[in-house]
């Protein structure tokens, strides 16, 4: 009876203590959800509630040519990114790792600081650095005298490059920061061991390295998929006049964002559009982390 | 003999990596130390046809910085345009700090109530919290714009702060370090008819600091730069935060105030930067220890 007593005043004192944020979980996400789910079924706008219209939004976006050169380019984008920034700060962590730690200090510190730079000012930073007429690329171009007078900014085929140019600017350093970390927990012996049977270095990379940091390459490749996936901040930055450079580089946030809060304001069929990018997001993240078995290795 | 083309192999590879490590070094600063050059100097001058490192009198380049646009920036003053970016800078502050001492509270309430309590349906609750941590909140822009003005939250502080505190990842992070804590001196505190408030408060939060500061480093970056959610948010200048103040100025297609821009950006970025370079080791461990992008 006495245990029964306590067990019931420890289930109420942890209601006490989870209520103020299960409260808060339900209102910002599963409401958020539940509203979007909501208002896709209707054609609501500003100023006006909406009434109910079954799926059209949902076939409407699935049959908007704008919407899918949205998910194009915000897969290009992600391809371009990953593919740029996950060898490159592998590698720049191998060679971090074997420099001397008087000095790994500064260069870890240079390669960590982007990550904290705001999306903003950064945007701002490079649409000044690829500025046609006085920047710093052009001219640096004008140096090595080749052309200098490409219009990075507003070349619809040099969009997704770009973005994938500021975006490793941003997180390259960070995720070689992240390997190294994860390099550095590698047991020595492993190492010492290869050396001794006369192991070549591809095979130590492809039988030691890899294989120990497959979680840490699992991680950095969901985690880098989804931030990539949403990226907003850069796009409706970088560009000028606001145009995504005649819609190329409009990524599926910013095609969400301007259905919901242009003109048309179109909050149902912007709901619906959330929510199929929502179930892509999804579908990429289950098939990343099926491929490259994530669950298993977080079981070990 | 054998070894001789090996070492010289080594050395290239040594040489090339520590000249390409210098490069890339070089090019993650070089976009900062623009931005600082810039900030104390007439814009006319930043958008010249040369580099600031390649000016060719950098005594006289040096020579010409000024706080102008700083001062533009924070105080305005006679026939120039009130910016208010020291209004934003203080709204920023505060609106970070309240984020962050509200997220440690919530968080750390329910991490408490995951490590050290039994409930029913503890398990489940546990997977569906950890669960929302994988919901891309970016797609749901318009059901939280339409839900925050249910609420009365459109254009209020408050709806910018609240939402932070459901960090779903901050609860994790706490959990896992609040477990490592010896059960026994859980069970001695009540054993002396503690509370378990006050066991939280005066035993597993002062041992679960470093925790804690690597909570606090992820959600300072999250709420410092956070720009899609403010700019939804708020809609007067009064209430404005940074990047939200920045984005404003540079909308402006006659007369834009690059200066002021550039100056806004810099003390953006002096913050964080500021701080990371006091607190190195633990920015590096805590946003290692697992950022979403």
């Amino acid at each position: 009876m006495l245990q029964k007593n306590r067990l019931r005043k420890e289930a109420i004192t942890a209601g006490f203590f989870l209520a103020p944020y299960l409260i808060l979980m339900v209102i910002f996400t599963v409401f958020v959800f539940g509203m979007g789910a909501i208002k896709s079924l209707t054609d609501a706008a500003r100023l006006n509630p909406g009434e109910f219209i079954g799926f059209d939004n949902y076939i409407q976006v699935l049959s908007d040519d704008k919407f899918w050169r949205a998910v194009a380019t915000t897969f290009m984008y992600m391809f371009g990114a990953m593919l740029v920034q996950i060898p490159v700060a592998f590698l720049l962590a191998n060679i971090l790792n074997t420099i001397n730690k008087r000095f790994r200090g500064i260069f870890r510190a240079a390669f960590f600081i982007p990550v904290l730079v705001n999306s903003i000012v950064l945007a701002f930073l490079f649409r000044q650095l690829f500025a046609t007429d006085f920047g710093m690329i052009n001219w640096f171009f004008g140096v090595l005298g080749m052309p200098n007078n490409t219009d990075w900014l507003r070349s619809p085929s040099l969009a997704v490059p770009l973005l994938v140019i500021v975006s490793s600017w941003q997180w390259m350093g960070f995720h070689a920061i992240y390997f190294l970390a994860n390099l550095q927990s590698i047991d020595v012996t492993l190492y010492e061991a290869a050396k001794i049977d006369g192991a070549s270095p591809v095979r130590v990379l492809m039988q030691i390295t890899f294989p120990m940091m497959k979680s840490a390459l699992t991680f950095v490749m969901v985690t880098s998929a989804i931030g990539c996936l949403q990226l907003f901040d850069l796009v409706y930055m970088l560009f000028p006049d606001n145009g995504y450079v005649g819609g190329t580089a409009r990524t599926i946030v910013a095609y969400i964002y301007d259905e919901s809060f242009s003109q048309a304001s179109r909050y149902g069929y912007a709901s619906a559009a959330g929510w199929v990018a929502f179930f892509i997001i999804l579908a990429i993240s289950l098939l990343q982390l099926r491929f490259l078995g994530l669950g298993q290795s977080k079981e070990q | 003999m054998g070894m001789q083309p090996k070492t010289i192999f080594q050395q290239i590879f040594k040489i090339s990596g520590i000249v390409l490590f210098c490069t890339v070094t070089l090019l993650f600063l070089y976009p900062l130390l623009w931005l600082a050059d810039s900030s104390f100097r007439p814009w006319t001058e930043v958008a010249s046809t040369v580099p600031f490192f390649v000016e060719k009198n950098p005594i006289e380049a040096i020579s010409s910085y000024n706080l102008k646009a700083m001062t533009e920036a924070l105080i305005g003053g006679e026939g120039l345009t009130k910016w208010n970016v020291g209004l934003a800078f203080i709204n920023s502050v505060w609106v970070t700090i309240a984020a962050i001492l509200l997220t440690i509270v919530v968080c750390s309430f329910a991490a408490y109530a995951f490590a050290y309590l039994n409930f029913p349906f503890k398990k489940p609750v546990f997977v569906i919290v950890i669960a929302t941590m994988m919901l891309p909140m970016t797609t749901m822009v318009v059901p939280y714009y339409l839900l925050l003005n249910t609420l009365g939250l459109i254009d209020n502080p408050l709806g910018l702060i609240i939402p932070y505190a459901a960090s779903a990842f901050s609860i994790f992070l706490l959990r896992q370090y609040f477990v490592k804590v010896p059960f026994s001196y859980i069970e001695s505190a009540r054993m002396e008819g503690s509370s378990e408030f006050r066991i939280l408060f005066s035993i597993i939060m002062p041992l679960a600091r470093p925790a804690i500061a690597a909570m606090a480093i992820i959600q300072f970056r999250l709420v410092w730069n956070d720009f899609l959610y403010p700019m939804l948010i708020l809609k007067t200048q009064e209430f404005f935060t940074l990047p939200i103040i920045i984005k404003f100025m540079d909308s402006k297609n006659i007369d834009k105030p690059y200066d002021v821009i550039v100056a806004t950006g810099f003390i953006a970025v002096s913050v964080p930067l500021i701080f990371f370079l006091i607190f190195q080791r633990q920015f590096i461990e805590g946003l290692t220890g697992g950022l979403k992008q």
